[in-house]
Formats: C-alpha cells, sequence, structure tokens
C-alpha cells in the first residue's frame, strides 16, 4: 500500500501528459472553477484538463463524468465556458477562457 | 438566410472529403460540411492550428485528400454543427424539392438547400458496458486515438489498452511509442481470428507490415498481450486505479494497476442522419449494424440521398475515398449533370479502387461485429446509460414489465433519451432487449428527430424581432 503511495507521487512528478515531439504555440492562461492553468493555445479544453489532473468534470446522474469519446458525441465533458454550455473536447482553449463544471 | 447548391455532403472525413471533391471537379455547385474547424475526419483528423504532429501515413493520406480538396472549388463550412434535416424528393419521383439543412456555425444558425445529399458521417465506437467503466481515467479507443494523433496527449502515464480492432494495435503502439507505460494489451480477439483473416489483410502488404510491426514492437518491449481476453472492471476511488482481466474461457482474473483504460468493443455506422430522412435500413452485423440499405453506388432508398464511407458499410478509411467518389458520380449522374455513358466510364477508376480496399476492411469489420457474450458482463448495478443514470437492472425490469421495443424501452426508463440521444448506450441497451424480443429487427432503433444534436436553443433562436411579438389583443 505504501510502496503504491509512492510510486503514485513518483508517476505524479513524471510531469506532462504531452508527447513531447510535438511542436505546440504559446501557451495561455485559462480558468476551471477560478483556479489559473496554462495550455497552448487551441488544445481542447478537455485535454488541457486531463493534463492539469482534473479527470472529474462533474456529476452525473449515476457517476462522476469525465471526457469519454473525445469526439464531440457522448457529451459526457459537457461544461459551462464564459457561462455558456459547452463540450469540453471541442472547445480549444483560448486566453482568458473561464471554465466550471456545467 | 438560405443558400442552394447542387449538391451537399455531410461530413469531411476520406468519404466526404473525396465526394465533395469529385462533385465539385467536374462543376457543381458543392457545400460540404463538418462539426469540426478543418476537414478530416476522426482517421485523418487534422491537429488544430499552430500544432505540428510527427507526419505518419496517415496524416499523409489525409492531406492528399485536403490538397484535392482545397482545389475542388467546393465550399466548406467549417465547424458547422448540422442540427436538423429535411425535405428531399418525395419517394414517388416527379417533384423536385430540396433537402433543407439547418446547422449551427460559428457565426451563428445556418441553413442550406441541396438538390442531392451526400452523407458521410463516419462511424462511432461501441463500448459494452462492464462494472466501473464510468471511472475517470476509462475512455474510448477512438478518444485515445485522438488524444494521441490530434492533440499530442497521452490518455495516462500508464495504459492498459483493451478491446478488439485495428485500434487495438494502433492505439497500444502509439502509446508505447509516445513515452507512456503499457501494462496490457487486452484483445477480445483470439489468435484463430487474427489467422482468419490474415489472408484479406495480406491485399494490403502496408497495413499487414505495419500490424507486424507493432506485434514485434510490443513483444520487444515484453508488453503482456493477452489474447481471448476480456475486461472484467476498472476499478478505484474517484478516478480509475487498476483493471481486472481474464479469460473469455473463464479462469483466473489478473488485476494491472494504471491510471488509463483504453477501451473499444468495435465501431458502429453513425446513421442518424439517414434514419432522420426516412432512408431504409437493415440489421448487418458483419457491415457494423443497422446500416442504410444501398445500392453499389451508395444510393438509398430515398431519392437524390446518397451514404458513402463507413456510415454505409464498415470498411475503414482506405476505401471510403473510393466510396465517397462513387456517390459523388452517381448524383451527378442523377441531377442529369452527367450523361449514362460518362457516368459508366468515370465510375470505373472508384468502383475498382473500392474493390480492391473492401478486403481488408470486411475482414476488421467481422473482427469489430458485436459479441453478445460481452452483455454477461455488465452486473445489474452498472449504469448502462449514463446521460440517464439508467442501470442493467432498471432495463431487465422495463423488459419485463412490457417494453418490447426501443423506443418504448426510453420512455419506461429515458435510456436513449439524454443529451448523447442513445450513441453511447443504444447498443448494449438494443443487444439487452434483443435477448428477449427475439432479435434486433425487433428492438428496433430510437427514432431519430431534430435536433440531431444539442445546440443552445438561445443561439438558434436569436434575438426576438419586434415582428415576432404576437400583438396583444384588447379584451372584447
Amino acid at each position: 500500500m505504501v510502496i503504491r503511495g509512492i510510486a503514485a507521487i513518483l508517476t505524479a512528478m513524471m510531469g506532462s501528459l504531452r508527447i513531447r515531439d510535438v511542436l505546440r504555440p504559446a501557451e495561455v492562461t485559462f480558468t476551471w472553477q477560478g483556479r489559473p492553468f496554462r495550455a497552448p493555445v487551441g488544445e481542447s479544453l478537455a485535454t488541457a484538463l486531463l493534463e492539469a489532473g482534473i479527470r472529474c468534470l462533474g456529476e452525473g446522474p449515476g457517476a462522476p463524468r469525465a471526457a469519454f469519446c473525445m469526439a464531440g458525441s457522448c457529451q459526457q465533458c459537457l461544461v459551462r465556458v464564459d457561462g455558456r454550455p459547452a463540450q469540453a473536447c471541442l472547445v480549444p482553449v483560448r486566453a482568458g477562457m473561464a471554465a466550471e463544471p456545467a | 438566410m438560405s443558400v442552394a447548391c447542387d449538391i451537399a455532403v455531410l461530413g469531411a472525413g476520406p468519404a466526404g472529403m473525396a465526394a465533395a471533391t469529385e462533385a465539385a471537379r467536374r462543376g457543381a455547385r458543392v457545400v460540404l460540411l463538418d462539426e469540426y474547424p478543418a476537414p478530416g475526419g476522426q482517421a485523418h483528423r487534422a491537429a488544430p492550428p499552430g500544432f505540428r504532429m510527427p507526419a505518419d501515413s496517415d496524416r499523409r493520406a489525409g492531406d492528399r485528400l485536403r490538397h484535392a480538396l482545397a482545389l475542388s472549388g467546393a465550399e466548406l463550412r467549417l465547424g458547422h454543427r448540422v442540427w436538423d434535416l429535411a425535405g428531399g424528393p418525395p419517394a414517388q419521383a416527379g417533384i423536385s424539392r430540396p433537402f433543407r439543412i439547418a446547422s449551427l456555425g460559428p457565426q451563428g444558425p445556418a441553413a442550406l438547400e441541396a438538390r442531392a445529399l451526400i452523407l458521410c458521417p463516419g462511424a462511432q465506437e461501441r463500448i459494452i458496458p462492464f462494472p466501473g467503466w464510468t471511472l475517470p481515467g476509462v475512455i474510448g479507443l477512438a478518444a485515445a486515438s485522438i488524444l494521441l494523433k490530434a492533440q499530442g496527449v497521452l490518455p495516462g502515464r500508464r495504459a492498459v489498452v483493451a478491446g478488439v480492432g485495428p485500434l487495438l494495435l494502433a492505439v497500444a503502439a502509439r502509446v508505447m511509442k509516445a513515452g507512456a507505460e503499457l501494462a496490457a494489451v487486452v484483445d477480445l480477439a483470439g489468435p484463430a481470428e487474427w489467422q482468419a483473416a490474415l489472408p484479406a489483410l495480406a491485399s494490403r502488404p502496408d497495413l499487414l507490415m505495419r500490424g507486424l510491426a507493432w506485434r514485434a514492437r510490443l513483444a520487444s518491449r515484453s508488453v503482456a498481450v493477452l489474447r481471448a481476453h476480456r475486461v472484467l472492471a476498472a476499478e478505484g476511488g474517484r478516478v480509475l486505479e487498476r483493471v481486472r482481466v481474464a479469460p473469455l474461457s473463464g479462469g483466473a482474473p489478473e488485476e494491472f494497476d494504471c491510471d488509463a483504460l483504453c477501451i473499444g468493443h468495435g465501431l458502429v455506422p453513425a446513421t442518424e442522419a439517414a434514419r432522420c430522412l426516412g432512408a431504409a435500413h437493415c440489421y448487418a452485423p458483419r457491415d457494423g449494424g443497422w446500416v442504410p440499405v444501398l445500392d453499389k453506388d451508395g444510393r438509398s432508398s430515398v431519392p437524390l440521398l446518397y451514404v458513402a464511407g463507413d456510415a454505409g458499410s464498415l470498411r475503414g478509411a482506405a476505401a471510403a475515398p473510393a466510396s465517397g467518389r462513387l456517390a459523388a458520380l452517381a448524383a451527378l449522374a442523377d441531377l442529369g449533370r452527367l450523361p449514362p455513358r460518362r457516368h459508366a466510364r468515370a465510375r470505373l477508376g472508384p468502383a475498382l479502387a473500392h474493390a480492391h480496399a473492401v478486403r481488408p476492411g470486411a475482414a476488421m469489420a467481422a473482427m469489430m461485429a458485436l459479441r453478445p457474450a460481452l452483455l454477461d458482463g455488465i452486473a445489474p448495478e452498472t449504469v448502462v446509460c449514463r446521460c440517464e443514470g439508467v442501470t442493467r437492472r432498471d432495463i431487465e425490469q422495463a423488459i419485463g414489465a412490457g417494453a418490447r421495443e426501443m423506443n418504448q424501452l426510453g420512455r419506461f426508463t429515458r435510456c436513449g433519451t439524454g443529451p448523447c440521444q442513445g450513441r453511447l448506450c443504444g447498443e448494449a441497451a438494443a443487444e439487452l432487449l434483443a435477448g428477449r424480443v427475439g432479435g434486433r429487427e425487433r428492438a428496433g432503433f430510437l427514432t431519430t428527430h431534430p435536433p440531431l444534436r444539442p445546440v443552445p436553443i438561445e443561439m438558434l433562436l436569436g434575438e426576438p424581432a419586434p415582428a415576432d411579438t404576437a400583438p396583444v389583443l384588447a379584451p372584447a
């Protein structure tokens, strides 16, 4: 149990999920529930939240909701972006974007 | 404001790009619509602007199609979510009535009228539920493929890749190449199934070699590749922590710690647009499930309505462009823009290309056909319909109470009536029902109606004009 806990901390410290040999545009700041995060402009909000370690995007009727199909079809990643409902997998990150659970 | 065109093409994947290119090159006024901001579809999905991904054969094939499309003169309506389809010629020919396509684009609502309509919406992933499949960290194989190819991001730091079909090996190889740890590859198909598919795959030596290279890479890193195995459950507290796996034949389960499970049980043709317009469908498991009834050029039962690519029959991205070109040529001929003899000559090339490309696609479709045994893995308390929180037990009770068909099941339980409109749960729910009523034909499918996809109502309404407000009548 202790070993598993240490392993989890180590993997968390390993850093980014972003694949190294990809060239990306400049990073901008967006917020999730008021907390600031950085992501390359144009990356999908679902991806940026995954990278930020935020996996749970809301509470569904039966279970917590998380991005699932990444293709705009399953509606599990529905959040609120600048006050409007939006699918996180279809929304590109912009500077100053404010996102929160739907 | 409604714009008129000769041919509208829905979906800018390989089939749609090729269909629009073929028709526009031959002088037709063509409009191609897609929900994404760039053409490509899922197989050749473009990275966001400003991102540069390492080149691979999929990307190069996509770039060739995109390049031809850009030169063709077809008008692109990208970032448009099509939410309503109506009109079209009545079943008795002779009366000309355009298709009406309503979409929501970057500038707000848009309308389009088209004399002919080619549907190329592709396929969506089938995932048969299992305990824990709703845990954050569990995603589709297609979703993982999008993350890796189009976003350049790993689904997790230690992944289990599971399910069946060509995406399984592709995702596993990409996860490993990108530097994540691969805990296990869990393949529903056994060695005998792969051997049976080999002769068909051999007609595409490039794909076969790529598959063998992936296999070799997995073997060299001593990744556990479990054939004829299934995922029993995903487990964890608030997020995924481990996956339990067992042989299909029964036997002792194994556990793998992981923070991502990428799982998919095959692809299903996206038929909602064709169903919305009343095209006849049939249930053909080896084509992916419910598919529109089409002739060899993609003509549906509705005049001037065509379906091309995986939406017509799962034959893969390699076969899709030829299928799109055949549909475009048929539409031009049916609109009187291509004389019969020239049409007959023009269709020979794509017909030959299609015949060559469908063999490996058909072998993969057969492997991805729904496996009813997976239904046993859905526990009574497992949520089947995520949007409405409907469990297997709820569904079984509704069937016991007399639900005999998918729309009835929807009314009894709300299964399939949420925002995903049954795209995620429809296959599992229909299969559970089919087992009790005597087949998928009897279980039927959820009736499609607009909006085809959720759209915010204030975006459709816009600002109310004074003329829209009814005058208040003075009391008599």
